[in-house]
């Protein structure tokens, strides 16, 4: 078992690779009552074309599949439904899916042993009948339709919309109604078979345990499967451009709505490059903050203008085949925003960063990164999420102090064009 | 004070607690914006700002509540303990501590009112926020349905208040009004983390707790509502660009004595507080009406609120098919299994209150409001008492006070 510790945080996760191909972090938290077990494959809604290990014609399905499994999973042959029976021990169990995995958990204080069993089994043990998965439709459509109504979900969406010309991630994660319809049980086992192997697969539990004893606990849950080989995963080409410059829709809201989007290029992340991009991720982070975060310049002058009443989200979201940067507010005039934010930039450029504002911001970062280690909840799903990125997370805490200001603007430079720009608004 | 030493942070919470009413609502709002806009030490937005970011990013936010008939303006710092910082900084605890009292209880002022342009600028903001209730369509279909529930009483108050009693107000009546406010209103202050005696020596001998004078809080001691059963429903409709029905329906819970509370808790959970609950199992997972089907119990107000979600076409078939859940209630149509369930998951939740820092400090300052001060232990102890008869008897004092019903 491989042992990685952080004497900043002063934490430590124990990582091992069992025979079957399973991924396990233990992270224990010592004195702490909650206990927190997720089970992710990597796997979500951009994967839609792909090749079966063990075939050679590739196999493409309808959007919303990974998004239909999580919700099918629950289901047994016996008739029960595991979300049933894991809230029936008192335990918060839930399950979700993101564009490049999908997630199921649960916490709890008590009846951890017992949880534990209920999920390793239903995650090993799918059960879907025609009938089952027809019910099925029914809930996802209202799914649907309340996401409809959410103008957050549908400003960045149509984000994904205006920056990607074909990769999946401007695609709705549960998929549409019309995609979600052509859905049976013969493509959810395919998918399950497919991308439900413990290699393509890592647990994550955090609480008050014993590393080397929650090893065999899981162990002893695990059913024999074969490691099954290499999943080809296929996405169309993507050229650097936009799409389009601007995006608009109109829904019942008191305020527009904005989210402004940068695309960026993608560099694979290997076990070579991973600190560049953990690097580059913190580089943007404090970029972001210097120009529009709650101490920025612009942030003061837009506010005492009365053209934003609070802090935009300042976000820079990547995967493998994907990275952007995300900026989502509320405003009258989400164009001026748009217009003095890009100002910002040319004059930032120019003038460069000042390095007293600099090492505040850095500061704050680091800040920030320590507060993620209180919950067992965000540790567990930070590390999962970070791991499917290839990313250790110590890996922030231990980059962060050799980014200097020269790296930051050469960041500036390469990640913040204008021409990659895009504006999405939702009004009335 | 509450000492640990099992998170990464310390939090400062600062609670000013007064009576909710028409009257201060709106000013209550927007003193808990002025004031972050500024103090007599740090000037501007920007300037505390940045000492927060000095300070390894702590973070400062406030906010408003309303807890029975009580508004309360809370201010939170949230700070890295030593332990965690890379180099020898200290003192950011006290650091951090002088600032958040120095924001509240030394706020900008010019020629002894509030300075213009910040009351100008959050009087917008306040408008801003009070008109984005409508954004998020679910939210807001529960409060309109308190709204209705509440009608010319306190609790049927926007925490933000309201458009039109905002045009009046100046920088001057607003800064004489904030003064009596912080001469009247309840004031804890909670720190939770790796903090001594010395800490609440500090805090006394602090110039900003120094000059604030002895009181007798004007605030309104919450009590379980104890509320006769509802003769007659109430049904509201209203229209707006949806594509989704959202369906509300406030219940009256009329109890004999506040313990019964726990009952109605237990109740809530059988209904609608978890993924077996009825409306759960029947709305969404046999009938697959909405994704969306639960409730949620207001303790101090005696009330059950039913959420959910639906296709607007299936109104009348939702409404039917949740009434039929409370009247099972009511003919205990739940077993022994069902319960302990129920209790397991509450009791679950209980313990975690101590495994996050701003969980503890509301637990704790809820018990001071109401002086009930039950322990956690007993919270507990409470909860696994409760029998099924108990619940039957509750249920049969649960009435639906307003149908509330969001569609396009």
């Amino acid at each position: 078992m491989q042992i990685i510790e952080n004497l900043k945080v002063k934490e430590r996760v124990y990582q091992e690779k069992l025979d079957n191909g399973l991924t396990v972090l233990i992270i224990p938290k010592r004195g702490v009552e909650k206990k927190y077990m997720i089970w992710g494959t990597n796997y979500g809604s951009n994967d839609s074309t792909f090749i079966v290990p063990g075939e050679e014609k590739e196999t493409q399905v309808p959007n919303g599949v990974a998004h239909f499994l999580e919700h099918k999973l629950f289901e047994q042959e016996n008739g029960t439904n595991s979300l049933d029976t894991l809230t029936a021990l008192g335990v918060e169990a839930n399950a979700y899916t993101t564009n490049d995995h999908t997630a199921y958990l649960f916490e709890c204080t008590g009846n951890f042993y017992e949880a534990m069993d209920e999920l390793m089994d239903y995650v090993q043990h799918p059960y879907f009948t025609d009938e089952n998965v027809e019910k099925e439709k029914g809930i996802i459509g209202q799914e649907i339709m309340m996401y409809n109504d959410y103008p957050d979900w549908r400003v960045y969406l149509n984000t994904m919309q205006a920056m990607y010309h074909n990769n999946p991630i401007k695609i709705d994660i549960t998929g549409t109604i019309e995609t979600i319809n052509k859905i049976d049980k013969d493509i959810l086992y395919k998918c399950y078979n497919t991308f439900y192997n413990p290699s393509n697969m890592v647990l994550v539990v955090a609480g008050d345990f014993e590393p080397e004893q929650m090893i065999k606990e899981i162990q002893k849950r695990l059913i024999e499967k074969k490691s099954n080989g290499k999943i080809t995963r296929i996405y169309p080409e993507e050229p650097e451009s936009i799409v389009q410059a601007t995006i608009e829709e109109k829904l019942e809201v008191s305020q527009p709505i904005y989210t402004i989007g940068i695309k960026d290029k993608v560099k694979e992340c290997s076990f070579e490059n991973k600190n560049e991009i953990v690097k580059k991720h913190i580089a943007i982070e404090i970029l972001l903050k210097l120009i529009l975060g709650k101490s920025s310049n612009l942030y003061q002058q837009l506010y005492n203008e009365g053209i934003i009443s609070a802090q935009p989200s300042l976000d820079y979201e990547f995967g493998k085949t994907y990275a952007h940067v995300l900026i989502t507010g509320q405003s009258e005039k989400p164009e001026q925003v748009y217009e003095r934010f890009k100002e910002e930039i040319r004059k930032l450029k120019t003038e460069g960063v000042n390095e007293k504002d600099f090492n505040r911001i850095k500061k704050t970062i680091y800040g920030a990164y320590i507060k993620e280690y209180d919950d067992v909840v965000d540790i567990s799903r930070m590390f999962l999420a970070d791991y499917f990125k290839g990313i250790n997370s110590f890996d922030y805490l231990e980059e962060i102090e050799g980014i200097n200001v020269e790296y930051v603007e050469q960041m500036l430079k390469d990640v913040f064009k204008e021409e990659k720009m895009v504006l999405s608004i939702v009004k009335n | 004070m509450i000492k640990t030493d099992k998170f990464k942070t310390n939090l400062i919470a600062v609670f000013l607690t007064t009576e909710l009413n028409r009257e201060n609502v709106t000013k209550n709002a927007l003193i808990s914006s002025i004031l972050r806009r500024g103090s007599q030490n740090m000037n501007s937005q920007e300037e505390i700002s940045k000492q927060m970011e000095e300070m390894y990013g702590a973070s400062f936010d406030c906010g408003l509540d309303k807890i029975g008939d009580n508004q309360i303006l809370k201010f939170y710092i949230e700070v890295i303990n030593d332990n965690f910082l890379p180099q020898n900084d200290v003192n950011i605890l006290q650091n951090s501590i002088e600032k958040i009292l120095d924001i509240i209880f030394n706020p900008y002022i010019e020629n002894e009112a509030f300075k213009k342009e910040y009351v100008e600028q959050e009087k917008n903001n306040i408008r801003k926020i009070i008109e984005g209730k409508i954004d998020n369509k679910a939210k807001y279909a529960m409060d309109r349905c308190i709204e209705e529930m509440y009608k010319n009483e306190p609790y049927g108050l926007y925490k933000f208040g309201y458009i039109e009693d905002l045009e009046d107000i100046n920088g001057k009546d607003l800064y004489e009004y904030y003064k009596q406010l912080i001469q009247d209103c309840k004031i804890d202050i909670f720190i939770s983390g790796i903090v001594d005696e010395k800490i609440s020596e500090f805090i006394e001998n602090n110039d900003n707790i120094k000059k604030l004078q002895e009181r007798d809080p004007k605030y309104i001691i919450p009590k379980v509502e104890l509320k006769q059963k509802t003769e007659q429903e109430k049904v509201i409709i209203d229209s707006m660009e949806v594509s989704q029905g959202k369906l509300i329906l406030g219940l009256d819970v009329s109890l004999e004595n506040p313990d019964l509370r726990y009952t109605a808790l237990l109740y809530n959970g059988l209904l609608g507080g978890s993924a077996n609950s009825k409306l759960f199992q029947n709305v969404r997972e046999k009938a697959h009406l909405a994704y969306v089907a639960s409730s949620s119990y207001i303790r101090y107000k005696g009330n059950v609120l039913i959420n959910c979600g639906i296709d607007i076409e299936n109104y009348q078939k939702a409404l039917d098919l949740i009434k039929q859940q409370i009247e099972e209630m009511r003919q205990a149509k739940f077993s022994e299994d069902e319960i302990e369930n129920i209790k397991q998951g509450i009791i679950d939740t209980i313990k975690t209150i101590k495994d996050e820092q701003d969980t503890q400090i509301t637990y704790y300052f809820s018990q001071e409001l109401s002086q009930e001060n039950v322990s956690i232990d007993e919270y507990i102890e409470k909860i696994q008492q409760v029998t099924k008869e108990d619940i039957v008897k509750v249920a049969n004092e649960i009435t639906v006070n307003t149908i509330y019903f969001l569609k396009d």
